[in-house]
């Protein structure tokens, strides 16, 4: 009787550690399998690519960090989907893989408040990636109040030369300590793209660092006139950059950082009256007749099938422009150059203080090392190595393209590996007057609901621009 | 001692052992901690909330002021009705009709069944493709038939419909085949003896077909009903949060749109409480509305 007994625990025993074995596979017993298939798919993605000229150089240059032997580092990036730099991420992770025999298990995914909420929940919950691109605004506050990260000069400390190659006046201090902790690579710029072939159509010319909301409204009448949607955007569900610039019209790039302290200051009111301005375009009907229930995905494809005119976006939707003129969006070769050509960029709208040619942009993400990974000293190394790669000389111009950097010494633009989108973006930003950064990176989480999820409420008339407005700076006051 | 093995049970308990921690560990404990976090201020999903809220049950006071919880609960409950009869009524149909043809049963068994293994977030794509505004199939084919205008299926006031037939359409096929299962069951000898009397087939179907799929109709509508409360992938795909004007929230969607969009988990916790209450008092109603008979 003991004896069965004793079998039937050793059985349940050996359920229960095979159930465990199971997990387990895949996991460091098997890490240099999967580490040498995976090295072996990265030098031929590498070589594809002809190793990229700037993949090269940068493996030229020695970092200074030299990593201990073949580890396997997972990495969390915005370098996705539609992204311009989704390709050069992959090119580039694949070329320093094929140079160091290490592995990279990118978890990278276009940005979304739920992508962020994985990312603070990763760190929340102990499995934080190695390293993280990310906002270095409030977005990164959670897991810098943590101390889940390095800070760069405790990583100098170690590692003299990381990042020295960036001017650390343009690294962005943590908004919880005031330390810098993320390398940038490549900065941003919010302007408004438009179809130069509807312009045309509808009588508009092409506006210039000049233009006014007041203009803006007469052109959007008359592309209304012609059988367009003047504007493309998903009020519903990304109102992001009016929401950006809308508040920004009614300050000026001196105020524009600053979150009021009430609804009634003057702060409080230029944001109450940007939310009307954006109500005024709406019941104009110069938005996508189905604007509260698209996505942002289906109001873009309306732009680029030329159905509507305006587009107020980021420097990264230059690729997913000219990723829809691709008739395969993966093979540039595919460009239809005709089509591309009708694409333009601009200045946004200005009002008030804020000239047109004042646009939003800056250095809000970099490169994150955990401290997990740092204190580790299997990876510790091969996290300096792959920031160092990523950020070096050679890369970050591959990635700024259009877009500023924080590089000491930028090379010389080469426009003559641009696409005519891109050289059209640097005539545009040569006539910037200033960049400022984007308010919403300080005005994080449950505060902004009220009016970026709200947003259908406010133009709809549902909820006033001054309750949601007063609602969300509670919510602010009180985190 | 070799008949005393069946009666001891214990060896039993400790292949039964490791079930029930995986249910303690997976169910048990994060229904109660949610309970707990419900009046708990969490800032963060993942953290442990440090302290109470002020007052502790505010979450609940919030709840019952908050309009979009009672658009939540009042769709979850047009869901669960459309639900009985959309995907029930209809299998039910389906199921009689088929039962009623010579060959091909296993057929349209295969095809009814099948949108059930496709997932619901795939299908959630490809339904957002059927009702896109701009090229979706429905406006292009409206379009070949000279309509002018193109139509907005995602409108505040059709968006309801426009979600909840994807729903309805992909387990019709989980009930048709339980209910084809239940019509087999029914003896031949019974219909054989109708049709001596005369019975023609409706009649067949209605005194001798209905009444003894009682049983599987009721195991079906229960399962329908409380099926409902959980649906949540489809309706987050082709409408996430809650559009259009937050009037297409379900209530899981809508504890979901707070503990990963608006990162107010804690709210999201009592409207999972919410859920629990909804659903063990829904499935009393529904246990006794659809009792099942002894024959």
């Amino acid at each position: 009787m003991m004896r069965k007994r004793v079998i039937a625990a050793m059985l349940a025993g050996a359920m229960v550690l095979s159930a465990t074995a199971c997990g387990g596979q895949g996991g460091e017993g098997n890490a240099p399998a999967a580490a040498n298939t995976e090295n072996d798919a990265a030098s031929d993605a590498a070589s594809d690519a002809g190793s990229s000229d700037a993949g090269s150089d940068a493996a030229q240059e020695t970092p200074a960090a030299e990593p201990t032997g073949p580890v396997e580092l997972v990495v969390t990036t915005t370098f996705a989907g539609e992204d311009t730099n989704a390709q050069n991420y992959k090119d580039a992770v694949a070329a320093w893989e094929a140079e160091t025999g290490n592995t990279i298990v990118d978890t990278s995914a276009t940005s979304s408040e739920t992508f962020k909420t994985r990312v603070i929940t990763d760190f929340e919950t102990g499995s934080e990636p190695d390293v993280l691109f990310f906002f270095n605004g409030a977005d990164s506050n959670s897991f810098i109040e943590a101390g889940k990260v390095v800070p760069i000069d405790e990583i100098r400390a170690t590692y003299p030369e990381y990042a020295t190659n960036m001017n650390d006046d343009l690294i962005a201090d943590s908004l919880v300590d005031g330390k810098k902790y993320a390398v940038p690579v490549n900065g941003y710029w919010e302007a408004m793209f438009f179809n130069a072939e509807i312009l045309e159509e509808a009588g508009v010319s092409k506006p210039g660092p000049n233009y006014t909301m007041d203009q803006f409204k007469e052109d959007c009448e008359k592309i209304k006139a012609a059988g367009y949607t003047p504007i493309a955007a998903a009020l519903g569900n990304i109102p992001h950059y009016w929401w950006e610039f809308a508040i920004f019209n009614n300050q000026s790039p001196a105020t524009h950082l600053e979150i009021p302290g009430s609804v009634d200051d003057a702060n409080g009111q230029a944001w109450v009256a940007g939310m009307n301005d954006i109500k005024e375009l709406y019941e104009l009907g110069y938005f996508p007749e189905n604007t509260l229930s698209a996505t942002d995905d289906e109001t873009f494809a309306m732009f680029t099938d030329g159905k509507a005119a305006f587009l107020i976006d980021g420097s990264w939707k230059v690729g997913g422009i000219v990723g829809a003129c691709q008739s395969d969006p993966e093979d540039p070769s595919t460009l239809d150059a005709d089509k591309l050509a009708k694409f333009d960029v601009t200045y946004v709208p200005g009002k008030g203080d804020r000239k047109a040619s004042d646009l939003v942009g800056g250095l809000s993400s970099g490169y994150f090392i955990t401290r997990k990974a740092w204190e580790d000293p299997e990876k510790q190394a091969a996290v300096v190595s792959f920031v160092e790669y990523m950020t070096s000389d050679s890369i970050v111009p591959v990635f700024a393209q259009h877009t500023a950097s924080a590089l000491k010494n930028a090379p010389e633009v080469d426009t003559a590996q641009f696409n005519a989108l891109q050289i059209k973006s640097m005539d545009m930003m040569s006539g910037v007057t200033s960049l400022t950064g984007a308010v919403q990176d300080l005005f994080q989480g449950d505060c902004r609901v009220p009016t970026f999820d709200g947003m259908p409420e406010i133009v709809t008339g549902k909820v006033s621009a001054e309750d949601a407005v007063a609602e969300g700076l509670e919510a602010y006051q009180n985190q | 001692m070799g008949a005393n093995i069946y009666r001891n049970k214990k060896p039993a308990l400790v292949f039964l052992l490791p079930a029930f921690l995986f249910m303690i560990v997976f169910l048990y404990y994060p229904f109660l901690k949610n309970i707990l976090n419900s009046f708990m201020e969490i800032k963060q999903l993942g953290s442990t909330g440090t302290s109470f809220n002020s007052p502790w049950y505010s979450n609940y006071v919030e709840m019952f002021q908050d309009e979009n919880v009672w658009t939540s609960v009042k769709n979850t409950i047009v869901m669960m009705i459309v639900t009985l009869i959309g995907q029930v009524g209809i299998a039910i149909v389906l199921a009689l009709m088929v039962d009623n043809i010579g060959r091909g049963k296993s057929f349209f068994r295969t095809v009814f069944f099948f949108p059930i293994v496709i997932s619901a977030t795939a299908l959630g794509l490809l339904f957002n493709l059927i009702f896109l505004y701009d090229k979706g199939m429905i406006n292009q084919l409206l379009e070949a038939l000279g309509k002018q205008n193109l139509t907005d299926w995602k409108a505040e006031g059709i968006a309801l419909v426009t979600m909840m037939l994807p729903v309805m359409w992909q387990y019709v096929g989980f009930y048709f085949v339980i209910l084809v299962t239940g019509l087999n069951n029914i003896s031949d000898e019974l219909y054989e003896a109708a049709k001596i009397d005369g019975a023609t087939t409706l009649q067949r179907v209605r005194y001798i077909s209905i009444p003894l799929l009682h049983n599987v109709i009721c195991t079906c509508s229960v399962l329908a009903v409380t099926g409902a409360l959980k649906v949540f992938d489809l309706p987050w795909v082709m409408f996430p949060k809650g559009m259009p004007l937050k009037s297409t929230f379900l209530t899981g969607t809508y504890m979901y749109y707070h503990t990963m969009e608006t990162k107010n988990v804690d709210y999201g916790a009592a409207i999972a409480v919410l859920i629990v209450v909804l659903g063990v008092v829904l499935a009393k109603i529904v246990n006794s509305i659809f009792r099942e008979k002894d024959y």
